[in-house]
């Protein structure tokens, strides 16, 4: 068996050519039926998402180079496209390396964002849509499990998904830090900018309870106050709620600052100190710096914002390289269980062969012998047995050695033959990882 | 004896070494091996501490090496209940190897010829061992306060400065660590207050004065006013946070020199 991985990415392809490749679904449900033929590709699995079409299948190791054009084909054939367009821009990646990018894919090395989680979802999704269309067979079987493995033990050994890598979410993760679980915390959004409705956003999934907004035009403050379920307040008596909100998010097209330190000053007193979280992400900035050298206020500008998200982009590209380490030596470990996988139904198979075949000769022979005590009869049988072993035991050293097509041979010598392919799929819950 | 405390300086060099390690690559696994192991040590620690208490006969906080094991035992107790009720791993590398080093000195000096005076006069009321312990018990809960005080400091000065280090990331968030803190001072001032109290009753049930002007009495004084003033502030809320912060730190400067300091300038106390 070889396992055969036809792709495209964002690195390879622009957006252009990646849409044109995209598969639904239900496209991807039907692709996979007509991508399977039980000749060439034996088995198969369609990843589709906005940054990767990736087709990986499972074919007889003399059919690899075969198998990785008629992908190809199938690709122009499924997307009704022709192959120029997107010949230039596809990887094939054929065992070990297919394995590997199969892992780095599901860990999100392969990413836009190192880390990011939803890949794995996708990968997961793609291969329930394989099960469903029953083109997922004992190898993509175990290559997706061992795929899920993998992906969970990079998440969890390395820091490559910890720290957040985009303003809105830094936001919450900043929040976390100074308040500990976010619930029952209070935000007061002043301007309503996209970023600033993002944070608010994120700080509400994470568990904010209060939203409070303020904005020039009242209108726009009961909207959004409405979308988010909170409270409308008049622009006006922002000095009043700055000392009720935990979270202050500013991004007024203001010129001036709207928050002064006079008035941080103030709300932090009435707040008896409680420490206060000010993000500023209007620029002009609309919240003075100088709020930051008051006790207990803590102020982030965008471009600390920034600064701080980019610092942790790289620090996740350096746990990266921990995940690659992670990734090589799971390789190495899947490829053995492949081999093993292969092989042990045909040794199986053959030592039966054998010892059913002194065990017959010794049944037929066994009237020649005369009474025997039920000890001698076991050290005849254990005789037998052994000798066979023993005999054959060079034979089954040299198999374990070879793979695949070879084996066949081998099989074919001694009329043995693998036993039929497992069908049966696994349990949903393996899959929860 | 010897054997069950070495298998407890075991178990909490497994569990110290474990946190660190839980702490630098984020893994639950060791955690768990770190929490287990401390938590065998605390349970061998409990029995060689009533073992001992059995075999010599008096109650096992008197000398220098009682003291070290007994303080060793209280701060994997405190421990283990910051970790119960806040969940704040964090403390774990700070607090174990301490731990551990504590065990290994009391294990050191067990040997040593010299074991003080006989305890047989102070052991015969049943209020100088109360002292004694509660007085430990704060050194414990003292600890936990400076522990908790650092991670603050640290903490506030990076979201100041706006520069992260890798250690910020394994840190309970402020407010915990504020908590943390409050509550340990004020579990460390209602302790010491009854110790001191104990022990004044006890030394004027002994020869008629409540305070002998000892150097250790002077530091214990002046801890219990620093503890005081730093438990009010934080209720009215001025000093909350840095300020308060940074007293925790120095009020365990005068917690070691109540420890330490006080038996170097001779002090009619011994330890504990």
């Amino acid at each position: 068996m070889s396992i055969v991985l036809v792709g495209i990415n964002h690195k390879t392809a622009p957006v252009e050519v990646r849409e044109l490749l995209a598969f639904s679904e239900e496209a991807c449900a039907a692709g996979l039926r007509t991508l399977v033929d039980g000749e060439v590709l034996r088995e198969g699995l369609i990843v589709s998402t906005c940054n990767r079409v990736e087709v990986l299948a499972a074919t007889a190791a003399e059919h690899s180079r075969e198998g990785s054009k008629r992908i190809g084909e199938f690709l122009a054939q499924a997307r009704q496209l022709p192959e120029s367009v997107f010949r230039d821009h596809l990887y094939t990646h054929h065992d070990e390396e297919a394995v590997r990018h199969m892992f780095r894919v599901a860990s999100s090395l392969d990413s836009l964002v190192v880390g990011e989680p939803q890949v794995l979802g996708q990968v997961r999704r793609a291969y329930s849509l394989a099960l469903e269309a029953g083109t997922a067979g004992r190898i993509l079987n175990r290559l997706i499990h061992h795929t899920l493995r993998v992906a969970k033990r990079v998440r969890s050994e390395t820091g490559i998904a910890t720290n957040a890598v985009s303003i809105s979410y830094m936001a919450v993760e900043l929040g976390k830090k100074i308040f500990g679980a976010l619930k029952g915390q209070s935000v007061l959004l002043i301007g309503a900018g996209e970023m600033a409705e993002l944070c608010a956003r994120h700080l509400i999934n994470a568990g904010v309870s209060r939203v409070l907004v303020a904005n020039r035009t009242e209108d726009a403050a009961c909207r959004l106050a409405g979308e988010f379920g909170g409270e409308a307040v008049a622009f006006e008596l922002i000095a009043d709620s700055l000392s009720t909100a935990d979270i202050v998010i500013c991004s007024t097209a203001a010129e001036e600052y709207v928050v002064t330190t006079e008035m941080a000053r103030a709300a932090l007193t009435r707040r008896r100190n409680r420490p206060a979280f000010f993000i500023d992400i209007s620029v002009p900035r609309n919240l003075d710096p100088a709020i930051g050298e008051l006790p207990n206020a803590f102020v982030f500008d965008i471009d600390d914002l920034e600064s701080v998200v980019s610092s942790n982009i790289r620090e996740r590209e350096r746990e990266a390289e921990r995940a690659e380490l992670i990734v090589a030596s799971e390789v190495m470990q899947f490829q053995q269980s492949l081999r093993v996988l292969d092989i042990g139904p045909s040794i199986g198979a053959l030592r039966d062969k054998l010892q059913g075949i002194a065990k017959s000769e010794l049944a037929r022979q066994r009237s020649r012998l005369g009474p025997l005590s039920p000890e001698q009869e076991r050290a005849i049988e254990a005789m037998l047995v052994s000798t066979v072993n023993k005999i054959s035991h060079p034979l089954i050293r040299r198999m374990r050695q070879t793979y695949d097509t070879d084996l066949k041979a081998w099989g074919d010598t001694f009329d043995v033959h693998e036993p039929a392919q497992e069908t049966d799929m696994p349990p949903e819950s393996n899959l929860d990882y | 004896m010897r054997s069950l405390l070495l298998a407890v300086l075991a178990a909490y060099v497994v569990a110290s070494i474990h946190s660190i390690l839980a702490f630098v690559n984020k893994r639950k696994a060791l955690q768990r091996v770190s929490h287990w192991s401390l938590f065998l040590g605390f349970i061998l620690h409990t029995t060689a501490l009533i073992a001992d208490w059995a075999l010599d006969g008096h109650y096992p906080l008197f000398n220098l090496r009682e003291t070290l094991s007994f303080l060793a035992w209280t701060l994997a107790g405190s421990y283990g209940l910051v970790l119960y009720r806040y969940k704040a791993f964090a403390l774990g590398p700070f607090t174990l190897p301490l731990v551990s080093l504590l065990t290994f000195v009391a294990i050191l000096i067990r040997n040593a010829a010299d074991n003080g005076p006989e305890p047989g006069g102070f052991s015969a009321t049943w209020l100088f061992p109360i002292h004694t312990t509660l007085v430990v018990f704060s050194y414990a809960a003292f600890f936990v306060v400076f522990v908790a005080s650092v991670m603050y400091l640290l903490q506030e000065r990076e979201l100041k400065l706006k520069t992260f280090t890798p250690a910020f990331h394994r840190l309970p968030s402020l407010t915990t660590v504020n908590e943390i803190a409050t509550l340990a001072a004020a579990i460390g001032l209602a302790l010491l207050t009854v110790g001191i109290a104990t022990g004044m009753l006890w030394s004027s049930s002994r020869d008629g004065f409540l305070w002998h002007n000892d150097p250790k009495e002077v530091f214990a004084a002046l801890t219990w006013l620093l503890y005081l003033l730093l438990i009010v502030y934080r209720s009215t809320a001025k000093w909350r946070g840095r300020t308060a912060a940074w007293l925790g730190v120095a009020g365990f400067a005068l917690v070691l020199c109540t420890f330490f300091g006080a038996r170097w300038m001779g002090s009619y106390h011994v330890f504990g």
